[in-house]
C-alpha cells in the first residue's frame, strides 16, 4: 500500500503537530467529557467573576436598577466568533438571574448575526424563571450599530441614561472596552468585564470590580450551561495547560544545548 | 422529537457541527492541486454564504434599531425624541442611498452625497469619541495608580517608568528609562502575557470540541 508523504496531506503553513496538538486536546476533552457522563466527577476551580455575577444582579434589584450586558460589536465571520459565543453562553446565566431575582435586563450589543439568539436567550431567562411579563423585546435586547464608536458611544449612553447597577461585559472589546467599563464607573455600577483580547485584558482587570482573564471566559460558558459533562470539559483545557507548560519547561531545559524546540514545534 | 425542535435545534447544531469539522479538515489537510483546488471552492462557498448571511442580518438589525426608535418616540420622552427622530432619519437616508445604488448601478461607497454624509459626520464622530478615550486612560489611571498595597506600588512604579520610557521627557530625566522600559516590555510583561494568549487558544479549541458534539447550544437560546 502507497501512502502519501506527510507534507502532501498537512497544509505546511498550519503545521503537523499543530495538527497533533489539536486531535490530542479534542480526545482529552472528549475522555473527560465521556468519563463524566458516566458519573465521575471532578473539581473545578471557581472563577470569582462568574460567581460575582449573581451578587451584581441581585444588587441591582435592590436599587431597583436595570442590569447592562454587552457582547461587544462586529460580526460572527470573523476570528473572534468564539469570543461572542462565550458572551452569549455567559448571558444564558445573566439572563436567568434576572427572571430570578425580577431584574430588569438591557442587553446592547452591535453584532447583527446574534440579534434572534440574544432575543431568545432573553426570553428563556424570563419565561423559564416563570417571569414573562417582565419581557419586552425592545426594551430588553437592543441592536446598536455594528460601527465602532457609534456603538461605543450608544452603549456609553444606554449604561448612564438607564443608570445601570451592574455593567456587565463580554465578548471580543477594542477600544471601546474602557469606554464601556468607565461609563459604568460613572454611574457607580458593579462591573463585571471579561475578554480574550489579551490587548484589552489590563483595562478591565483594572476598572472593573471583577474581570474574566482570557480563557475564563470560555471557561464561564460552560459554567453557565449548568451540565456536568459540558463542565468536564474544562479538564482537557488544564491538559492542553499541562502540556503547554511541559514544553516550555522542556524548551528551557533544551536550549542551552543548541536545540530550539519551538523550530521542530512549528514543523 | 416534535419537528419544529429537529428544525430549531437539531438543524442549526448539525450545521455548526459540520461546518467547524469541514473549515478545521480545509485549514489543515490538502491532498494535491486538483483536490485542493475543490476544497478551496467549498471554503469560498462558505465565505461566501456567512457575507450573503451577515447582509442579511444587517437588515434585520436595521429594523430592530428602527422598532425601539419608534418605541421611544410614541412613549414621548421629550428627551430623548430628538435623538432618535436623528437617527431615523439618517437610517431612511441610508436605505435611500441603498436604492439609488440598487437603481444605477453605482456601488454606495462611491456616491459622492454618501461620501460627503460619511466624511462629515461619521469620520468626525468617531474621532471624537476616540479622543475621549485619553480622558478615560488618565482617570483610570488616576485610580489605579494609587498605592494602597504593595501590589499596587510595583504597579504605579512599573507604570511610571513605562510611560517616562514612551516619552522624550524621560529620555531627558534619564537616558536609561527607554531600555527598561523596553525590557520590561519584553521580558516580565511578554511572560505575563504569553501563559493569557496559549490559555485562549486551548479555551477556543474545547468551545469548538463542544460545538461539535452538541454541547455548547447556550447560543441558541430556548430549550425545548
Amino acid at each position: 500500500m502507497n501512502y502519501l508523504p506527510v507534507e502532501q496531506v498537512i497544509n505546511p503553513a498550519a503545521g503537523a503537530v499543530s495538527l497533533a496538538i489539536l486531535i490530542f486536546l479534542s480526545l482529552s476533552g472528549y475522555y473527560y467529557m465521556k468519563l463524566a457522563e458516566r458519573g465521575r466527577t471532578f473539581p473545578v476551580r471557581k472563577i470569582r467573576a462568574f460567581e460575582a455575577i449573581e451578587e451584581a444582579v441581585a444588587r441591582s434589584v435592590e436599587m431597583g436598577r436595570p442590569v447592562h450586558y454587552t457582547i461587544g460589536y462586529g460580526s460572527l465571520r470573523t476570528a473572534h466568533a468564539p469570543q461572542y459565543t462565550a458572551g452569549l453562553g455567559v448571558l444564558t446565566h445573566v439572563a436567568k438571574l434576572a427572571g430570578k431575582y425580577g431584574a430588569r435586563l438591557i442587553v446592547t450589543h452591535g453584532v447583527p448575526e446574534a440579534i434572534a439568539s440574544i432575543d431568545e436567550i432573553v426570553r428563556d431567562g424570563y419565561f423559564s424563571e416563570g417571569r414573562p411579563e417582565l419581557y419586552n423585546p425592545v426594551d430588553n435586547a437592543r441592536y446598536l450599530t455594528d460601527i465602532q464608536f457609534a456603538y461605543a458611544s450608544s452603549a456609553q449612553a444606554v449604561i448612564i441614561r438607564e443608570n445601570a447597577g451592574a455593567n456587565i461585559v463580554i465578548g471580543p472589546f477594542w477600544a471601546e472596552s474602557l469606554i464601556l467599563a468607565e461609563a459604568g464607573t460613572m454611574v457607580g455600577a458593579f462591573q463585571i468585564g471579561g475578554t480574550a483580547r489579551d490587548v484589552q485584558i489590563p483595562f478591565f482587570v483594572l476598572v472593573c470590580d471583577y474581570a474574566f482573564i482570557g480563557e475564563e471566559i470560555f471557561a464561564a460558558g460552560a459554567m453557565a450551561s449548568g451540565d456536568i459533562p459540558t463542565l468536564a470539559s474544562i479538564r482537557g483545557q488544564d491538559v492542553g495547560k499541562l502540556l503547554s507548560i511541559v514544553l516550555i519547561v522542556l524548551g528551557l531545559i533544551l536550549l542551552p544545548f543548541g536545540v530550539k524546540l519551538a523550530t521542530y514545534l512549528m514543523w | 422529537m416534535e419537528m419544529s425542535v429537529i428544525w430549531r435545534r437539531t438543524v442549526p447544531q448539525l450545521l455548526v457541527a459540520i461546518i467547524l469539522v469541514v473549515m478545521t479538515a480545509l485549514y489543515f489537510l490538502y491532498i494535491d492541486k486538483t483536490t485542493k483546488a475543490t476544497l478551496n471552492y467549498w471554503d469560498q462557498l462558505l465565505i461566501n454564504y456567512s457575507i450573503v448571511i451577515a447582509a442579511l442580518a444587517a437588515i434585520v438589525g436595521g429594523v430592530d434599531l428602527a422598532r425601539y426608535h419608534v418605541a421611544l418616540i410614541m412613549k414621548r420622552e421629550r428627551e430623548q425624541i430628538p435623538f432618535s427622530l436623528i437617527t431615523l432619519f439618517l437610517e431612511v437616508v441610508c436605505v435611500v442611498f441603498a436604492f439609488y445604488a440598487l437603481a444605477t448601478g453605482v456601488p454606495i461607497l462611491t456616491q459622492p452625497q454618501f461620501s460627503w454624509i460619511y466624511l462629515n459626520l461619521q469620520v468626525p464622530t468617531s474621532s471624537a469619541m476616540y479622543s475621549i478615550l485619553v480622558f478615560y486612560v488618565a482617570s483610570a489611571a488616576y485610580r489605579t495608580f494609587r498605592a494602597r498595597n504593595p501590589p499596587a506600588l510595583l504597579l504605579l512604579i512599573v507604570g511610571v517608568i513605562v510611560m517616562l520610557g514612551n516619552t522624550s521627557l524621560g529620555f531627558v530625566i534619564w537616558p536609561g528609562f527607554t531600555p527598561l522600559k523596553d525590557w520590561i516590555m519584553t521580558v516580565p510583561n511578554a511572560a505575563g502575557y504569553r501563559p493569557i494568549v496559549i490559555g485562549v487558544g486551548l479555551g477556543t479549541i474545547i468551545l469548538g470540541l463542544r460545538l461539535i458534539l452538541r454541547k455548547e447550544v447556550t447560543w441558541m437560546g430556548r430549550r425545548d
